[in-house]
């Protein structure tokens, strides 16, 4: 049974997948070493190293399972690589433990409460393992031999010849079994599996001793190795599933489509706590572990005092999965409420956090990343105009100027050169305003542009 | 020089105890094999007697010897064998895993994850089966 799900994934994974770049698409890891201390330049990761290191040793305890319901913040100007340290750690803690990442506004949604939106991310991030055992059958088909009765109706009966690489057998067939293989069309040379509780039978596919039987073959004819040893098999496989997705399963009103639309609705606390109690069952007789994960909350000042609160009590919980939250904010308004705070999280909650925080990027490694980003993007560029955008890269943001890698790259390839040289940094930068630039612009013209009676107060209402 | 004939020594018997453990397994694992050719065996027996019920005696080859004896004793011990064999298989299996996990630990691996979880009833498999 494994072997097929492990062929649907691959089936999956051979459709080439168009993937844009992304933000952070450079970002293989932490780059730790061994000892936890950070590489200068690894795995995508430029400076940064006090954050970095941080992170790994969290990163430690995570994957020792020791921590739940902790929460991290990652505090720091923006641009600064907090984004870039979380999926640093999500690739880190690899396809095992579940990480889920929203954005501080995603919770905001018409359809779902916002305590509801939060439950669901953060059951999101919470696995169960599960192990699956079943007795199988597996062998390749030497023979089968069909009889039909002479009168044409009764039973028939029938035998099937199987074979490994160390024995060979000879079983006897009952009705249902004989139709189930006609139905599959089993012959000689398929490398078949019957699963001894249901009497499924799997084609795997056809022996490789098989493979000059024919000339001419389907597109999906596989071939495979007879299997080796016994031929009666005990099969252990290993699931993890997340607590949401179980959660979805057994809302009824929804059926199993919803999983997969995305659009699950509210579930209902009842089925909650059902699964919550049957999960800790299967935890005291040993059948699952808990597999506490991690959910990240990108522009946590985005949240109210009410999801704070909701916050605030949910890690408490027994199955909370690890908190990572980052914000661009200072001392600031908590969102629905007069009151200000350090990053905009109210002070009890800010307690229980730990605060890892990132310093805006020095000179060399702004060049560092530049030169990251070129390679992503497979965008050649010369010495000299890597300085140029470095400089602007200081001067202005690191976002900026990467945003310059792409656009120059477009120009140079306009004038045909391989190249990204100085002219063309120069000619896109006189193209697009940076933030600066732009506010500048708009301070020396504001009469001009339409409603500017309005822009009187200088500082942004950000709630 | 003392000291690296000692960590030699020390190396070998490290060595040698991963070996041996190794070995352990895969004696373990050939010896379901040749149970399972057994077991596959004396199940064909047992039908070949099924289906043949004209004559009250059959011959059995036991151990290179042929003799005669009656059906219901043959069809007796066969399936004390059966049974015997499948207790057997079940206990070598059950106790393949420690062995499997203490070579992993010689060697400095990590355990394999959820290994040593007891698998879900037939019930419950079904209940979670289309995440899985």
């Amino acid at each position: 049974m494994a072997s097929v799900t492990a062929e649907k994934v691959q089936e999956v994974r051979e459709v080439t997948r168009i993937e844009r770049i992304g933000a952070h698409s450079h970002i293989r890891g932490l780059g730790l070493d061994d000892a936890l201390e950070a590489r200068a330049v690894s795995q995508g990761m430029v400076g940064q190293a006090a954050a970095r290191r941080a992170a790994g040793v969290i990163l430690e305890v995570i994957k020792e399972g020791k921590i739940a319901g902790r929460a991290i913040l990652i505090a720091g100007q923006p641009g600064t690589g907090k984004t870039a340290i979380a999926m640093g750690m999500a690739q880190a803690l690899g396809s095992d433990t579940p990480f889920t990442s929203i954005a501080g506004s995603e919770i905001f949604s018409l359809e779902m409460s916002k305590t509801e939106a939060l439950t669901q991310a953060f059951r999101k991030s919470i696995g169960v393992r599960i192990k699956e055992e079943t007795e199988i059958i597996e062998g390749e088909v030497v023979e089968i031999q069909i009889d039909r009765p002479a009168t044409g109706t009764g039973a028939k009966v029938g035998k099937l010849t199987l074979k490994t690489t160390e024995m060979e057998t000879i079983y006897d067939l009952g009705q249902k079994m004989i139709e189930s293989l006609t139905k599959d069309k089993v012959q000689a040379g398929d490398i078949i599996t019957i699963d001894k509780a249901s009497g499924k039978i799997t084609k795997l596919g056809r022996s490789f001793t098989r493979a000059r039987d024919y000339d001419a073959m389907g597109p999906q004819t596989k071939f495979v190795q007879c299997p080796e040893g016994e031929l009666q098999k005990r099969k252990e496989v290993v699931h993890t599933v997340t607590l949401h997705e179980i959660d979805v399963i057994n809302s009824r009103t929804q059926g199993f489509l919803a999983l997969f639309s995305g659009d699950t609705g509210e579930i209902k606390s009842e089925v909650r706590e059902q699964i919550n109690s049957k999960v800790a069952e299967w935890r005291e007789e040993g059948k699952a572990e808990i597999v506490p994960g991690v959910l990240f909350i990108d522009e946590v000042h985005m949240l109210d005092i009410e999801c704070f609160s909701f916050l605030n009590r949910a890690l408490e919980s027994d199955m909370a999965p690890i908190l990572i939250m980052a914000t661009n904010r200072g001392i600031t308004k908590i969102r629905g409420t007069q009151y200000n705070s350090p990053h905009g999280v109210p002070i009890d909650l800010l307690d229980r956090l730990l605060i890892i925080s990132t310093s805006p990027y020095e000179e060399k490694e702004i060049k560092q990343i530049l030169k990251i980003r070129c390679e992503e993007e497979d965008v050649e560029m010369s010495d000299d105009a890597l300085t140029v955008l470095t400089r602007i890269g200081m001067e202005t943001s690191l976002r900026y100027s990467i945003q310059l890698i792409t656009t120059a790259n477009l120009v140079s390839r306009k004038r045909k050169a391989t190249e990204v040289e100085v002219d063309d940094i120069k000619r896109v930068y006189s193209l697009f305003l940076d933030e600066s630039r732009s506010t500048q612009f708009l301070k020396e013209c504001q009469e001009e542009f339409m409603f500017n009676e309005i822009g009187e107060s200088e500082t942004m209402e950000t709630s | 020089m003392a000291s690296v004939k000692k960590e030699t020594d020390r190396l070998i018997d490290h060595l040698s105890v991963i070996e041996e453990a190794a070995e352990d397994i895969l004696s373990d694992k050939q010896q379901i094999i040749e149970f399972d050719l057994r077991r596959n065996k004396t199940r064909e027996a047992l039908r070949s007697l099924q289906k043949s019920n004209k004559e009250k005696k059959s011959w059995i080859c036991i151990g290179g010897m042929f003799i005669k004896m009656p059906k219901k004793t043959a069809v007796k011990m066969l399936e004390k064998d059966y049974d015997e064999l499948e207790k057997e298989i079940n206990e070598t299996r059950t106790k393949l895993k420690p062995k499997v996990n203490k070579l992993r630990d010689l060697q400095n691996e990590d355990d394999i994850k959820g290994f040593g979880l007891e698998p879900l009833s037939q019930s419950e498999v079904r209940a979670v089966e289309r995440l899985l």
